[in-house]
């Protein structure tokens, strides 16, 4: 029986198949809502409403010719795409949406769990990196570099505000803090600041506007992806979309009081909150513009590295003098 | 400054119809006096050749099939057409214009080949009813001899 | 570590192909290099091919954008050859349709703007109001993109009362949609942040550099030749020359969108007094032996066309100057000391119509040869001084 449960959740839910079914369902969500806020239609055609589109684009992607450049270093950038889906895949296992019992200590929750899946989060990023670096092309290298630059920007900011909340619930086990928000629902309300940081922070690190511009198209055409193509480039395209569940995830179950309840209640939880969360994100996105890589730097040191902090003080304060 | 100064506007667009429509499933109509692709009224035709003439593509072409029954034969280069409609203010024949434009702008096709339109007719004579018009049909048929002449 | 980055001749961000060649430190742009050429297309060879008649809609063709200014200066100058003039309705109607187009192109731009500068919401905006103005070129002209509504001695369809209103109808909505965007454009942090003291061009660059349309207007140079050159009727009409003294792309887009609001007002001013008769005169086919030089304010600046008639049905010779090549020496200043995320922004904001511009190449390189030289060191030896003069820009600092 445990057998089967840990192959449930290894290949149905929340693993592989589920994984990849909702992530292009909320590519498309993401999609539609960018459309609509822009006045426009957003998919229509692929499935009702266009709901398969993104499906429809990975299996187009799938199809191309793969090409490799010449000069890159081919061993790593076939590499990268499958380890970079692999990463968020495993991120994606240590989110607590199976009802699990907050007592008994598993492989899949387990005291830290929240900062091994921050820094699964990270790695993504490295590997884009990576892939930007092996393709030997100046506009990948020069994407390369952006990631990482930005990096520098939002890490610090990111881990301090999703930490916060877990500094308030006094436990580094994600089922444990989803609990204790449900528990006390109240105590939501001063992590508002953490969330709004976290927000723009996962924004800049799923390279979203207003923080594409390791991609930006109309400076340096692809950016990491420019040599891509075919079934890596639909790998990345993947990755990306899951690490946009999984981040969205995370931040439902640390500021938004997880999923509790049963199997069904969860699960419908589950969706409700990430869908509101990629709504926020979607909205971001929709509501700015690009900007530099430096003024990314400047302002996540300048605005959310101060705030992020804020939110650490007012945790602290919070514990020390009310709890 | 204000942060996010878009976002009200963008709230209101949220669930408004879209401004896009679904194209080809849904059309726009085109307006009154649009330019779309010329044809011949093959009837009222006299042969002067001034769209011809003054086609900026040369996408007219007129040639006599056969000159003692006066058959003519225009074909029209729907590929080499700009859709300057010049054919029709050229076209000197009243009180209706043998060129015409329709409303048809989606003429895309895998040949360039399969896009032209033919006629084969023969010549109408210069219709002389109207009290002022007789100058008009014969000016540019003299001038397109003229132009043959030199 | 320098790099050498080509940006062109295939590029998401050229919608057509020119070269860049760009020498970059990290994200800072050393050098530049401009290589035009790649897409020639002998139109003025063409034209002395042509009759007069079918010139019009040869040189509507150098523009996709713009094309009703090419084959207005044309015409402007072939009636000047013809020696015919037009009748006032007809005149009313042609800049009538010059300013919509105007109003088309500069609302292009502002979209294509955001587009560069990763804002594309503005983009859908600018756009989706867009079809506003190119529907009523379509309803004025029967076309949305090639208008033809020029043909010698006047314009080819006239105007009704009810397209008349709605034309007005539709001056009101757009009115108020630039507004709006005047507004936000003021506004939305992103956006300003992005282009403000990006692509400096001073004053005095501008007027050394021969800069044309909004990119001068923006360095504070009012130069436009409905103003200082008012040809048949610009002097009849009530309107501004829109300049802000900023000197950089948000100065340029200021521009823009404050000759919006004066195109609003020249186009309102044509429907209320135009005048009553005919559109149009009829023209002869053959052109006195003559020169003439045709000067236009297209939407990106100066377009000048001159024109030799030999005395038969064609011209002896057009030769085109389009507003955009007057503007690549400045771009190619300005370049210099940007950075690599702002040269989309750089190169879109002298709104390059590149296609026009390179027919003209080959004239260009025989004749700027000589002055090449003594131009170029003018401009090193500017280059160099603002260099040891001026402070770098305030954002050169590298992050690392």
């Amino acid at each position: 029986m445990a057998v089967l449960k840990t192959f449930l959740y290894l290949v149905v839910y929340p693993g592989l198949l589920f994984l990849f079914v909702y992530a292009t369902f909320v590519e498309w969500f993401d999609r539609k809502v960018y459309a609509r806020l822009q006045n426009r239609m957003g998919p229509t055609h692929t499935g009702r409403a266009g709901i398969l589109q993104p499906i429809a684009d990975f299996v187009k992607l799938m199809a191309k010719e793969d090409v490799v450049p010449d000069l890159a270093d081919k061993k790593l950038f076939s590499a990268l795409p499958v380890v970079g889906l692999a990463i968020v895949i495993t991120a994606g296992l240590l989110l607590p949406v199976w009802h699990i019992d907050p007592a008994v200590s598993g492989p899949i929750s387990f005291p830290g769990d929240v900062i091994v899946l921050l820094y699964l989060l990270s790695l993504p990023t490295l590997v884009l990196f990576l892939a930007g670096w092996s393709s030997t092309n100046a506009f990948s290298i020069i994407g390369g570099t952006r990631t990482l630059t930005m990096l520098f920007g939002y890490e610090v900011p990111l881990f301090l505000a999703v930490l916060s909340p877990a500094v308030l619930a006094g436990s580094w086990r994600l089922a444990e803090i989803a609990a204790f928000y449900r528990a006390h629902p109240l105590l939501i309300l001063p992590n508002l600041i953490g969330f709004g940081v976290a927000l723009v922070a996962v924004q800049a690190k799923l390279e979203r506007t207003p923080f594409d511009i390791p991609h930006a198209e109309t400076e340096i055409v692809g950016g990491t992806f420019t040599e891509y193509s075919g079934k890596k480039l639909a790998f990345f395209r993947l990755m990306a979309d899951i690490e946009l569940v999984v981040s969205a995830g995370l931040l439902a179950t640390v500021f938004l009081g997880g999923f509790g309840g049963g199997f069904i209640f969860a699960f419908v939880q589950f969706i409700l909150k990430t869908l509101a969360v990629v709504f926020l994100l979607s909205t971001l996105r929709a509501v700015t513009g690009r900007i530099r890589v430096d003024q990314v730097v400047t302002f996540a040191w300048k605005w959310l590295a101060p705030l992020a902090v804020l939110q650490l003080l007012i945790v602290i304060l919070i514990k020390g003098f009310a709890l | 400054m204000k942060i996010a100064a878009f976002l009200p506007e963008l709230l209101r667009h949220l669930f408004k119809k879209p401004a896009t429509i679904d194209y080809p499933f849904k059309k726009i109509p085109v307006p009154k006096g649009f330019r779309g692709t010329p044809f011949l009224h093959s009837e009222i035709c006299i042969v002067c050749k001034a769209c011809e003439r003054d086609c900026p593509a040369e996408a007219i072409e007129i040639t006599s099939v056969n000159e003692a029954e006066k058959r003519f034969r225009m074909v029209i280069h729907n590929d080499r057409c700009i859709h300057c409609a010049q054919c029709v203010d050229s076209c000197p024949t009243v009180p209706v214009k043998a060129m015409e434009m329709d409303s048809l702008h989606e003429i895309a096709g895998f040949d360039r080949h399969d896009m032209k339109k033919s006629w084969e007719y023969i010549r109408a004579l210069p219709k002389r009813p109207a009290p002022a018009a007789p100058a008009a049909p014969a000016q540019p048929a003299a001038e397109a001899t003229e132009k043959a002449g030199a | 570590m320098k790099f050498n980055i080509p940006i062109g001749p295939q590029h998401p961000a050229l919608k057509e192909p020119i070269s860049i060649r760009l020498t970059v430190e990290g994200e800072v742009i050393r050098d530049a290099d401009l290589r035009l050429g790649y897409n020639h297309r002998g139109l003025e060879k063409l034209a002395e091919e042509k009759s007069w008649i079918q010139n019009i809609y040869l040189t509507e063709r150098i523009c996709g954008i713009c094309s009703h200014s090419h084959a207005t200066c044309f015409v402007q100058g072939a009636e000047k050859l013809l020696e015919i003039e037009p009748p006032r309705r007809g005149i009313y109607l042609r800049y009538l349709v010059s300013e919509l187009e105007r109003i088309h192109s500069h609302l292009l731009w502002l979209g294509v703007a955001g587009h560069e500068a990763g804002f594309d919401t503005f983009f859908m905006y600018t756009w989706r109001d867009r079809e506003v103005v190119m529907d009523l070129l379509e309803m004025i002209s029967g076309n949305r993109v090639h208008y033809a509504i020029n043909t010698l001695g006047g314009v080819r369809r006239d105007l009704d009362e009810s397209l008349r209103k709605k034309i007005l109808e539709g001056l009101a909505v757009l009115k108020t949609r630039s507004e709006y965007y005047y507004k936000i454009g003021a506004m939305e942090p992103t956006f300003i942040g992005r282009l403000a003291g990006v692509g400096r061009l001073t004053k005095q660059q501008a007027m050394d550099f021969c800069a044309v349309g909004p990119m001068a207007r923006a360095s504070g140079v009012d130069r436009d030749v409905r103003k200082n050159d008012p040809h048949t009727f610009y002097n009849e009409v009530e309107f501004d020359i829109a300049t802000a003294d900023t000197c950089d792309v948000l100065g340029r887009t200021v521009v823009r969108i404050k000759e919006l609001f004066e195109s609003y007002k020249i186009c309102e001013q044509i429907l209320h007094k135009l005048p009553d008769g005919p559109v149009a005169v009829k023209a002869p086919r053959k052109a006195k032996p003559n020169e003439v030089v045709s000067r236009y304010e297209a939407p990106r600046g100066e377009n000048i066309h001159y024109i030799v008639s030999n005395g038969s049905e064609k011209p002896e010779r057009l030769k085109v100057r389009a507003p955009t090549l007057a503007n690549y020496p400045a771009t190619v200043e300005i370049l210099k000391h940007g950075f690599i995320a702002d040269i989309p922004l750089i190169f879109a904001a002298i709104d390059p119509c590149i296609c026009c511009a390179e027919r003209s190449v080959e004239l260009i390189d025989s004749r700027s040869g000589e002055e090449r030289t003594l131009r170029f060191s003018d401009l090193r030896r500017m280059a160099n001084e603002r260099a040891r003069i001026l402070p770098l820009q305030r954002n050169v600092a590298w992050p690392f």
